[in-house]
């Protein structure tokens, strides 16, 4: 097992990493066609050179692209629940983080903070806010993780023996197209040592691309194929059951 | 079989949204509503985004609405001159109600002037409903004549000009009030982001005293048009009209409105108009509940939109 992992960094992992460390993903591409119903992404790597007293903590983040959000709150009115107040802000649509030990004991907090790790860490610039942003920002980071679209795993690097390590990232149905990112953080006595990012892709194929790409360049057309389509279907059931009676 | 929806972006199980489809589209054809203010909230109770919500239940509601609106027109229960007049009126409403809708957004009361605004309208018409079915269905039990449509008795709109003849309906009334009609519920139909047959049906039948197979065969005729131009304006301003979840609930929703139609055919029309008060009203409660109640998570989560 340890020599396929191996053999298959080798062939998967040539972009120039950082003297102590190397890491690829199982693909670099994720297709999203008419049965995706989710998939799992591996990350793996290895740390070379390991010192002394172990190879130290191995952090995984991959990031979803940038994303606008509205969270509104409802307060109560004279006995009626209305939304009130609202923040917008910007952040990544995905976000999952993974070490091989709690984050607060690899690295101190303002490390943690400057680099985003961990889900109470993400920095959200507030294009809009009526009073504190945090608590709209703490709301959407629970709706996010409810949808599994943020996910924060304290245990999920596995090791492999001392050098070799490898993360299973779940990417669920829901996930928004674009371009990703994917870190890989060396952290040895609080800092980190050596990092190194691939991009990874999300995007439609096939008849799902061609019938989003239909919907934006040619909006008017996909609205009148739409009712026709509706009409038409409405005529043919008709149809099926005259031919019945 | 899971299956991938471009537009939403999201896989839903397609025998569930097909069930969907067809179980509102069965209650269309029996009530002659175009099903939205039903399909809507469930779609995003399956976790389908509220502007993919909208937009696709329109496109749903034309495909039942066409299906049954062909299927009352080859029973001779669609009055083609009602549902045009009203149209007219209709179309112009649709126009008003938009711009109403963007200043009431721009006040930033939109989503709750809707909600109050349905809670008012479906609980009275509902209250109204229940009220005369109720007794119209003991008056028919007790072997009395139905109180509901005396052709003979006068009212106000008699005395209103432009008399037209409605030889479906079997009504000579002024084409003034279907007119109005239609214009009242374009406008709440844009402001409320459903076709308003339930509003419209009550109002033929009670105010208009069309009898009440006609009233459904003419509403959906009218739906067809508003939710047809409802899904290109959706189509071309938001981009939110998925049109692999259309075809699913558009499948259902057309072999559902058959078999209500058929349904239909063997109730009468308090019957009809009894089990559809009891719906308006049960929608009415829901969202007055929900309006009420503490939600379970104060804050609301839209991405991506402004």
């Amino acid at each position: 097992m340890r020599a396929a992992w191996a053999a298959l960094l080798l062939v998967a992992a040539p972009a120039p990493a950082e003297e102590d460390l190397v890491s690829g993903l199982s693909q670099d591409i994720v297709q999203i066609t008419s049965d995706y119903t989710g998939t799992d992404l591996i990350v793996f790597g290895a740390v070379e050179q390991p010192v002394e007293n172990g190879v130290g903590d191995v952090v995984v983040v991959v990031r979803g692209p940038d994303a606008a959000m509205t969270v509104r709150r409802k307060d109560r009115l004279a006995g009626i629940w209305i939304n009130d107040a609202r923040a917008r802000f910007v952040l990544p649509s995905f976000y999952f983080v993974a070490s091989t030990r709690p984050l607060r004991q690899i690295a101190a907090e303002e490390t943690l903070a400057r680099y985003e790790l961990g889900l109470s860490r993400l920095h959200a610039d507030p294009l809009a806010s009526d009073g504190d942003p945090a608590p709209f920002v703490a709301a959407l980071v629970r709706a996010e993780a409810r949808s599994g679209l943020y996910r924060q795993n304290p245990a999920g690097v596995e090791m492999l023996g001392a050098t070799l390590f490898r993360v299973r990232v779940p990417v669920p149905a829901a996930v928004p197209r674009g371009s990703y990112n994917v870190e890989v953080y060396l952290f040895r006595d609080g800092n980190v040592v050596s990092a190194q990012s691939t991009p990874l892709y999300v995007d439609q194929t096939g008849f799902e691309r061609r019938l989003y790409d239909f919907a934006h360049s040619r909006p008017l057309y996909y609205g009148v194929a739409t009712v026709l389509l509706a009409v038409f279907l409405g005529w043919a059931s008709t149809l099926f059951f005259r031919r019945r009676e | 079989m899971e299956i991938y929806l471009p537009i939403a972006q999201m896989s839903v199980h397609w025998l569930i949204v097909l069930a969907m489809g067809f179980g509102v589209g069965f209650l269309s054809g029996i009530f002659g509503i175009g099903g939205g203010f039903l399909l809507t909230p469930l779609l995003i109770f399956y976790g389908i985004p509220p502007g993919v919500a909208v937009a696709t239940t329109a496109s749903q509601v034309s495909g039942v609405t066409f299906s049954g609106a062909l299927a009352h027109w080859r029973r001779r229960t669609l009055d083609l001159k009602m549902g045009a007049v009203m149209l007219a009126g209709g179309l112009v409403g649709t126009a008003v109600g938009v711009h109403l809708f963007a200043v009431l957004r721009r006040m930033g009361q939109s989503e709750f002037s809707v909600s109050a605004s349905y809670v008012i309208l479906l609980g009275s018409v509902g209250g109204i409903m229940l009220n005369e079915s109720i007794r119209a269905w003991r008056a028919a039990r007790a072997g009395r004549p139905a109180a509901g449509r005396r052709p003979g008795q006068h009212n106000w709109i008699h005395g209103l000009p432009f008399k037209t003849r409605f030889r479906q309906s079997r009504l000579y009334i002024s084409a003034v009030p279907p007119v109005a009609l239609g214009f009242v519920v374009g406008v709440l139909s844009a402001i409320m982001g459903v076709g308003g047959a339930f509003l419209m049906v009550p109002v033929m039948v009670y105010l208009l005293k069309m009898p009440t197979n006609v009233v459904v065969g003419t509403s959906m005729f009218q739906v067809l048009f508003v939710t047809s131009a409802a899904v290109i304006l959706h189509a071309v301003d938001n981009y939110t009209v998925d049109i692999v979840l259309a075809a699913i609930l558009i499948l259902g929703g057309v072999f559902g409105v058959q078999y209500g139609v058929r349904f239909a055919a063997k109730l009468r029309g308090e019957q009809i108009r009894f089990l559809l008060a009891l719906l308006i009203l049960a929608v009415a409660a829901c969202l007055f509940v929900e309006m009420v109640a503490r939600p379970a998570d104060l804050y609301s989560v839209v991405a991506g939109t402004p």
